[in-house]
């Protein structure tokens, strides 16, 4: 099945489409797609079959957003405890992975006419090589197909490096963790726990999910901006305090002026901002090198 | 049309709001009924037993809470109270930190954002004594109150029997505080607002709307829908 979902929304959705959109809408919303087990147990189908179902809902999810003007879905999709299921289950997983990659690939025109661009957290060294090399193959192919973002990233460290954090985190199954998902990008972003299954999620689920969010938007916003705040102003602090012991071991003990520290300061935010610029794009150099060299590994094999 | 949706979307949340306002009075009066219907049916039917010596409870209520902490599956080591309510109660907030005490959980934190409680830890910490004297009888025993801001360096002792710390979520790491089981949020908004984000992993979440006059029963419902959780982690 295929990756995104064509068709329109019907006259009473593109309403209620219309009516949230007039609000704040996130900008980049967060699944746990939680419960296709629970689902095929249900529905007496086999476990594989509820992971399918599971995928095909993201497809239909995926159309919903696009409808919505949300640019930015981010899934928990595996996790690295998953691998503790059963070795049946596992590789069900990994080979509706496979299939789906492939599929990405197959369909790249239409995903570069809904401008889908796939970035893949997460530590790939724990997957099957092949699957790797499906998945890197996926994210240069899609690389460059939104406008607005020119990074792709995988890391090794931390995941989301340019991508803002998520606005909407919803889990869906009814549980109320967050199960290791995102847990510093999402510490001000709005949570909903809906109780349906993940494979029943319907357009309704997402838009009172939304709405959650509008509900909430003006306290969280508060909150974040209070935040960035103190973070800024921590961060003021410390490059005062390295500033000042840098003068004292410099220095020849006569006090300095006013003048003389602001420009230590200056100097010393100035220095630490291209040592972090320089990381990162080292970073990103070993992030690009490495979907590189899958590619590469994958068209030589 | 555009001005169109947008009165449309006004009205939207105006009806969640009036909807939550009403569930929300409901709620208050359905509560106060009942309790009172409680009181009335207790005061008719225990009166012979109550002649007959019947609270032994009563003066030690200790065994009370005792018994509820070991009757529940499971009971939480570490506990949080995120208060994402603009003015918090200092008494509502003491009841909490006593009663979970006194079911036998050994740590407890508490978290507001705009760090009220950081700011007032002595107010905070007389009034849990307070209240200790007053819901115990003031017999008490020592235990952890952590209050968690958002990145104070700040560290200060407490008196004799409780040990009050004041840390940065970072720090916190260094020490041997296991990560929090269960954190019940009071207020109207959904986000953990920066409370512990590495600590949360697989902490389960339970929704008290208003920790004013929160009730023993409200935290006994909370670790009663705790104990009965099933965790799979990843399996």
């Amino acid at each position: 099945m295929s990756w995104i979902k064509e068709g329109e929304l019907n006259i009473i959705e593109r309403i209620s489409a219309n009516v949230l959109k007039a609000g704040p809408m996130p900008k980049h919303v967060a699944f746990i797609m939680d419960g296709n087990r629970r689902f095929a147990h249900i529905n007496n189908m086999e476990r594989q079959d509820g992971h399918t179902q599971g995928f095909n809902k993201l497809a239909e999810t995926l159309r919903w957003c696009k409808h919505l003007n949300i640019p930015e879905v981010t899934v928990y999709a595996f996790s690295i405890e998953n691998f503790k299921r059963t070795q049946e289950e596992v590789d069900g997983l990994m080979d509706l992975a496979r299939q789906k990659f492939e599929r990405l690939l197959e369909e790249r025109e239409n995903l570069e006419k809904h401008g889908v661009c796939i970035r893949v957290l997460g530590d790939l060294n724990l997957l099957p090589l092949d699957l790797q090399q499906a998945i890197a193959k996926a994210v240069l192919a899609t690389k460059n197909h939104n406008n607005d973002v020119s990074e792709t990233l995988i890391t090794e460290c931390l995941y989301s490096n340019k991508s803002p954090n998520p606005d909407l985190l919803i889990r869906t199954s009814g549980e109320v963790r967050l199960s290791d998902f995102l847990l510093w990008q999402t510490s001000h972003s709005c949570l909903v726990f809906q109780s349906v299954l993940w494979p029943e999620y319907s357009f309704w689920n997402l838009c009172e999910a939304i709405l959650q969010y509008q509900l909430n938007h003006k306290s969280i916003q508060k909150a974040r901006e209070l935040h960035r705040e103190h973070q800024a102003s921590l961060q003021l602090e410390a490059d005062r305090l390295c500033t000042a012991e840098e003068l004292q071991h410099h220095g020849n003990g006569k006090p300095t002026d006013a003048h003389t520290r602001q420009e230590a300061l200056l100097h010393y935010i100035t220095c630490r901002e291209e040592r972090v610029q320089n990381f990162l794009t080292a970073l990103k150099h070993k992030r690009d090198l490495f979907f590189h060299d899958l590619c590469i590994e994958a068209t030589t094999a | 049309m555009v001005m169109l949706y947008g009165l449309l979307w006004r009205l939207l949340l105006l009806l969640v709001h009036v909807n939550r306002a009403l569930v929300s009075w409901l709620r208050v009066r359905l509560q106060s009924w009942k309790s009172r219907l409680w009181e009335r049916a207790m005061a008719s039917l225990l009166l012979p037993l109550a002649l007959a010596g019947f609270p032994e409870q009563q003066k030690n209520p200790r065994l009370r809470y005792i018994s509820d902490g070991m009757s529940l599956q499971k009971l939480p080591v570490h506990i949080g109270f995120l208060v994402t309510e603009e003015e918090p109660s200092y008494t509502d907030i003491a009841n909490l930190v006593v009663w979970c005490m006194a079911v036998g959980i050994s740590y407890i934190s508490v978290y507001d954002n705009h760090d009220i409680f950081q700011k007032n830890h002595s107010r905070l910490l007389k009034e849990i004594e307070r209240q200790q004297r007053h819901l115990m009888g003031g017999d008490g025993h020592p235990y952890n109150v952590e209050f968690l801001s958002n990145g104070s360096d700040k560290c200060h002792n407490g008196k004799k029997k409780s040990k009050v710390t004041l840390l940065q979520p970072l720090r916190r790491t260094l020490m041997t505080i296991p990560d929090p089981e269960l954190v019940v949020k009071f207020g109207p908004v959904d986000s953990t607002l920066g409370f512990l984000p590495w600590h949360i992993r697989l902490t389960e979440f339970i929704f008290v709307p208003s920790h004013r006059d929160v009730s023993y029963k409200d935290l006994l419902g909370a670790l009663k829908l705790y104990s009965s959780c099933q965790q799979r982690v990843g399996q």
